[in-house]
């Protein structure tokens, strides 16, 4: 009886010394990186993911949307295309995705998010060597993250990329009315999906036009969504690739959690409060603005609106003709192409 | 109206069909004699502990058997007999994301166990475990302080992580192997993020009674 108890425990020591190992292994060659580091920082533990080639020691930091999108989610065609040449950091923000922590609900602003992206900084730096540059990238919600981190500190990088990003979501409730007027007045003259554009009319009825609450908010963000699948459906906008997130990348019930957990914290000091239109002349830094030029969730006024009010002498506005909010997914190679010819330019 | 006086009716039929079947039915609880070893009294039990997509681990405990009684309860002159138990119970357990390093974690919880286990051997139990703790266990991790940034040792969270249980079994009376078990558990951890994160996991094993003596 003793040696059948005794071959257990030696499997079972076996299996959880494999499963340790494998936790813990990451390979930090720099011309194929692909390591999983974790940056704690004012009570919070945040995965970056880093991948690609970091020949040249450059980084492209990623701010993903939401808030409390995914850091893997921008991997796709377009970012394998990035890979190649840099190395990118996927980063899973302060109660997004796989992170965790223990920290209060007053610890879950946008200032301590740009502290803790500047953090990040500090730990690529750590592992990498000072010598290391990085570009910063944010797309939707990772385009006020990104001005909120640059606003703190922008000598730490060399350029900036604005993805349909959300500088100014104070606006953007009554952005939302004018544009799906406009969208919805154009659709149903070329009598593209007219039962639903005449729906749009109905559901801005339905929203206080005047004052922004968060639940009108959401029936219109909701809204922009369905509004790209017909675009989609209609040719209007290119069918999106799935991204390269795998099913076991993430927890999907812990992300879903996270999720709703850091909405219900930070919408009320984002949706109709938060806006960086007035300092983005404080960013000098180069920047490239790219844009679906049929984005309904950010719609294209914030793309002009950015290249306007941003600082930089050396500033370039790209819009994707054939995209929504995700350009991409839906025009990846045009889209690779405009991050590494900016970032060739800028390095 | 007409509807709701339907309704009650029905309700009141109902009640006295049940009324009239517990009248019937009689129920007789006899307190089992325990043996005195504690190893007699215990089983323990290794089996598989994961989401299946996102964790996968290995875990190890062991009952022991506090109390039992065996109800026979005659409904329509046919005789049960249903065994209950009352366990304590101690789990250990290691779980891991294979493909993300993000969802690595070692727990031990304790609690109570109720079981019951029919003429068949079919059981089906309820676990409470109001006493666990989750420790995560993170990969490469740095510190950052203002400039300073620490890289730090053995990586991880502890999180109070209570748990409750909810599943079915199998007993082989007399074997060294006693028992199977799949569990469907919820475990609350806490505090994480800035809250408590619910998570939900599958429990399958054996369970063995090393005093039995047929294998």
């Amino acid at each position: 009886m003793k040696q059948p108890l005794a071959d257990t425990i030696k499997i079972g020591f076996l299996a959880i010394a494999t499963l340790l190992v494998n936790a813990c292994s990451n390979d930090h060659t720099l011309s194929n990186l692909d390591a999983t580091v974790f940056v704690r920082h004012k009570g919070a533990d945040m995965p970056a993911y880093i991948k690609g080639n970091a020949n040249e020691k450059i980084f492209l930091i990623t701010l993903h949307g939401g808030p409390g999108g995914l850091g893997l989610g921008f991997r796709g065609n377009a970012f394998n295309q990035i890979e190649d040449n840099y190395g990118v950091v996927y980063f899973d923000q302060r109660g997004s995705g796989m992170s965790q922590g223990n920290y209060s609900e007053d610890d879950v602003t946008i200032d301590v998010m740009a502290e803790d992206v500047l953090a990040l900084v500090k730990v690529i730096k750590r592992i990498y060597g000072n010598d290391s540059r990085f570009f910063l990238l944010g797309h939707s919600w990772g385009g006020a993250l990104g001005p909120a981190t640059l606003l703190k500190d922008q000598s730490e990088f060399l350029g900036w990329i604005n993805v349909d990003g959300s500088h100014n979501p104070k606006d953007l409730y009554f952005e939302y009315i004018r544009n799906f007027e406009r969208v919805a007045a154009a659709q149903i003259e070329l009598g593209n999906s007219v039962p639903f554009w005449e729906s749009v009319y109905d559901e801005l009825d339905k929203v206080d036009a005047d004052e922004v609450s968060l639940d009108d908010f959401s029936i219109l963000n909701t809204l922009a969504f369905d509004a790209e699948e017909y675009l989609n459906d209609d040719g209007i906008i290119n069918n999106a690739e799935n991204g390269n997130v795998k099913v076991s990348d993430y927890n999907i019930l812990t992300f879903i959690w996270n999720l709703l957990k850091i909405q219900s914290i930070l919408d009320e000091d984002i949706i109709g409060e938060l806006s960086f239109t007035e300092r983005l002349s404080e960013i000098t830094i180069p920047s490239l603005i790219l844009w679906g030029r049929h984005d309904m969730v950010v719609p294209e006024f914030y793309a002009q609106e950015a290249f306007d009010n941003l600082g930089s002498s050396d500033k370039k506005l790209v819009f994707f003709e054939r995209s929504g909010h995700s350009p991409m997914f839906s025009e990846p190679n045009q889209f690779a192409e405009e991050v590494m010819q900016f970032m060739n330019q800028n390095k | 109206m007409r509807r709701k006086l339907r309704l009650l009716l029905l309700c009141l039929f109902l009640f006295t069909v049940f009324s009239y079947g517990q009248i019937k039915s009689k129920s007789q609880t006899t307190n089992t004699e325990l043996p005195e070893s504690f190893l007699d009294r215990t089983e323990f039990k290794v089996g598989f502990v994961g989401t299946v997509f996102w964790s996968n681990g290995l875990s190890v405990g062991a009952e022991y058997l506090w109390k039992e009684n065996e109800k026979t309860k005659t409904r329509n002159d046919k005789e049960r007999t249903n065994t209950h138990q009352f366990l304590f119970n101690v789990n250990l357990g290691f779980v891991t994301n294979f493909s993300s390093k993000t969802d690595t974690g070692a727990y031990t919880n304790f609690g109570l166990t109720w079981r019951r286990t029919n003429k068949k051997g079919k059981q089906f139990n309820i676990e409470l475990n109001p006493l666990g703790y989750y420790r995560s266990f993170l990969p490469e991790t740095y510190e950052v302080n203002g400039d300073s940034v620490d890289k730090v040792f053995l990586p991880g969270r502890g999180y109070y992580a209570p748990s409750l249980s909810v599943g079915i079994g199998k007993r082989r009376k007399g074997k060294v192997r006693s028992g199977s078990y799949f569990n469907i558990n919820y475990t609350l951890r806490t505090p994480y993020n800035s809250g408590a994160l619910p998570t939900f996991s599958l429990q399958y094993g054996f369970r063995f009674n090393f005093k039995n003596k047929k294998q």
